[in-house]
């Protein structure tokens, strides 16, 4: 049996709202409850995936979620798995998982910034790439770009007639 | 001793990129270091929401002014993956020579950095020049110098032009013959050494929690390098070394950094020797009418400064619905060279953040 199938099997034996799918070789595609995303990123960092390459959000405006998907991988494998969550657009908090990875701080302050969701327990929930933002998160489904431009910078007045120069 | 705050950056002479260090100084010690990214937010992400996939092509390798093949690379693979389009061997190959060569001309380019960092000019001008004719070649190959737009989804936009071959082995050749001059003025230099030696030290746990790879990580003791573990592109048929060593400062960053060189030209002139026949690319959907099905993935190589990788969601529409670009120097840039600021000294700040090889704008993207 691959590593893939094994790893799959543990999770699956192990934590009871996962769901592990093998997409191909040397990719794993992990879902589950939220509650138990932090005992399964230890276990997946005690089985070898100690290195996490990134954390993304997606915000999927029409079901109301923003989905986390944590990236883990094995160093001397190649195993990488994406390991999703979601959380209520309604209510955007959750975890830090600064203690199980350091470096998930830079991670999650942009996820904070650009999508307004909340960790609790990151010491560093501050202005990352953005200066002096005060609107919508800017990533978000609903922040339109367009209109933040027309509304901050004013309609750009079609021009009627074109002159020789 | 009173304490002062400094800026290294955003305006500065040794700033490369746009980037911006606050320093907390007491006398030339650096108490505290923060860093300041996004001066070169162009927010490419939410962008690339707003275009087609083909329209996506042309903006993904501004990502890296420095380093710009592996972000084609990776949005090329995810598209790839998500609409199970498969690459001929062919443009397997010239893929590797084209990522090589910018491995090479980013290495050049970190050179001419790292050494003025250290106010030692003469490197810079050779390795800038030498890099020039690294970027006649991609002139030749893809009429970019710098920005190539020429990985796409389904292989490269164009087959080897007519004496690309000769070219590009003979300008390597030119580069070879120069490293050992490149090692008599600098790398074997005692002055270098000294000040190199023992300086922005990280050992392997530190680097490994602050989420380093790349050269930073082989240096800290780590051989660590995606061409091994998911080779990609052509790397499982070819036959090359990474350069590893122990000590985790920036000497030993350095050399591995140097000694890539030499492994890049062997890679080149392999694939040359071992081209296959065939196509350049498999003819790519009409951009009007292009969709993908739902799905998600995650791609990863090996840039020059560390693993490249991309995110990319699809919900069956002709845009992507969400693309996330994991940049090495996001980790370096951050938390990893505020750690190794404090205690050094003002004078060892730019040669630091140098030696993690730190590119600005693939932080910010």
């Amino acid at each position: 049996m691959g590593s893939e199938e094994q790893l799959k099997g543990k999770v699956e034996d192990r934590f009871e709202s996962a769901r592990a799918t093998i997409q191909r070789k040397q990719r794993l595609l992990i879902t589950l409850d939220r509650d138990a995303l932090a005992s399964l990123l230890l276990f997946l960092k005690s089985e070898g995936l100690a290195h996490l390459a990134a954390i993304s959000c997606v915000d999927w405006l029409e079901q109301g979620t923003f989905q986390l998907t944590y990236h883990v991988a094995s160093y001397s494998e190649g195993i990488h798995a994406m390991v999703e969550v979601n959380v209520p657009r309604e209510k955007p908090k959750f975890i830090s998982i600064v203690p199980i990875y350091k470096h998930a701080q830079t991670y999650e302050r942009e996820i904070w910034e650009m999508f307004g969701v909340e960790f609790e327990g990151n010491a560093r929930l501050v202005p990352f790439l953005l200066d002096r933002w005060q609107n919508t998160p800017p990533m978000r489904k609903d922040f339109d770009t367009r209109q933040y431009v027309h509304e901050t910078f004013g309609v750009e007045e079609r021009r009627q007639k074109t002159e020789e120069v | 001793m009173r304490e002062l705050e400094l800026y290294f950056g955003p305006q500065h002479p040794g700033m490369v990129g746009n980037f911006s260090i606050t320093l907390k100084v007491e006398g030339d010690r650096v108490v505290e270091a923060t860093s300041n990214p996004g001066f070169l937010h162009r927010g490419f992400e939410k962008l690339m929401e707003y275009r087609s996939w083909t329209q996506n092509f042309p903006l993904v390798c501004r990502l890296n002014v420095m380093d710009p093949d592996p972000y084609e690379m990776v949005y090329a693979m995810g598209v790839e993956e998500l609409a199970g389009i498969e690459v001929p061997p062919r443009a397997r190959y010239i893929r590797t020579i084209v990522l090589e060569l910018s491995r090479i001309a980013s290495h050049l380019f970190w050179a001419w950095g790292y050494a003025n960092m250290l106010g030692f000019d003469t490197l810079g001008q050779w390795s800038m020049g030498d890099r020039d004719y690294i970027l006649d070649l991609f002139e030749l190959l893809t009429g970019g110098r710098v920005y190539h737009i020429y990985i796409w989804p389904g292989g490269v936009r164009r087959d080897l032009p007519q004496g690309f071959e000769e070219r590009t082995l003979q300008t390597l050749e030119e580069l070879a013959g120069r490293l050992p001059d490149y090692d008599d003025v600098f790398f074997e230099n005692r002055i270098f050494v000294s000040r190199a030696r023992g300086t922005g030290k990280v050992d392997r746990d530190t680097a490994l929690a602050l989420g380093a790879t790349g050269p930073v990580l082989r240096a800290a003791g780590l051989k660590y390098d995606t061409r091994k573990t998911e080779p990609y592109a052509a790397y499982q048929d070819l036959e090359f070394q990474v350069p590893t060593r122990q000590q985790g400062d920036s000497y030993c960053r350095a050399m591995v950094i140097r000694e890539e060189i030499q492994e890049s030209i062997a890679i080149v002139r392999q694939c040359f020797e071992q081209m296959p026949e065939g196509p350049a690319f498999h003819r790519p959907p009409n951009p009007f009418k292009w969709k993908i099905p739902p799905g998600e993935t995650y791609v990863r190589i090996e840039g020059a400064r560390g693993e490249t990788g991309a995110y990319l969601v699809s919900d069956g529409g002709n845009k992507p619905y969400r693309i996330h670009f994991r940049s090495p120097s996001y980790p370096h840039g951050i938390l990893l060279l505020e750690e190794l600021l404090k205690g050094a000294s003002i004078a060892d700040v730019g040669h630091i953040m140098m030696s993690l090889n730190i590119a600005a704008p693939e932080i910010d993207r």
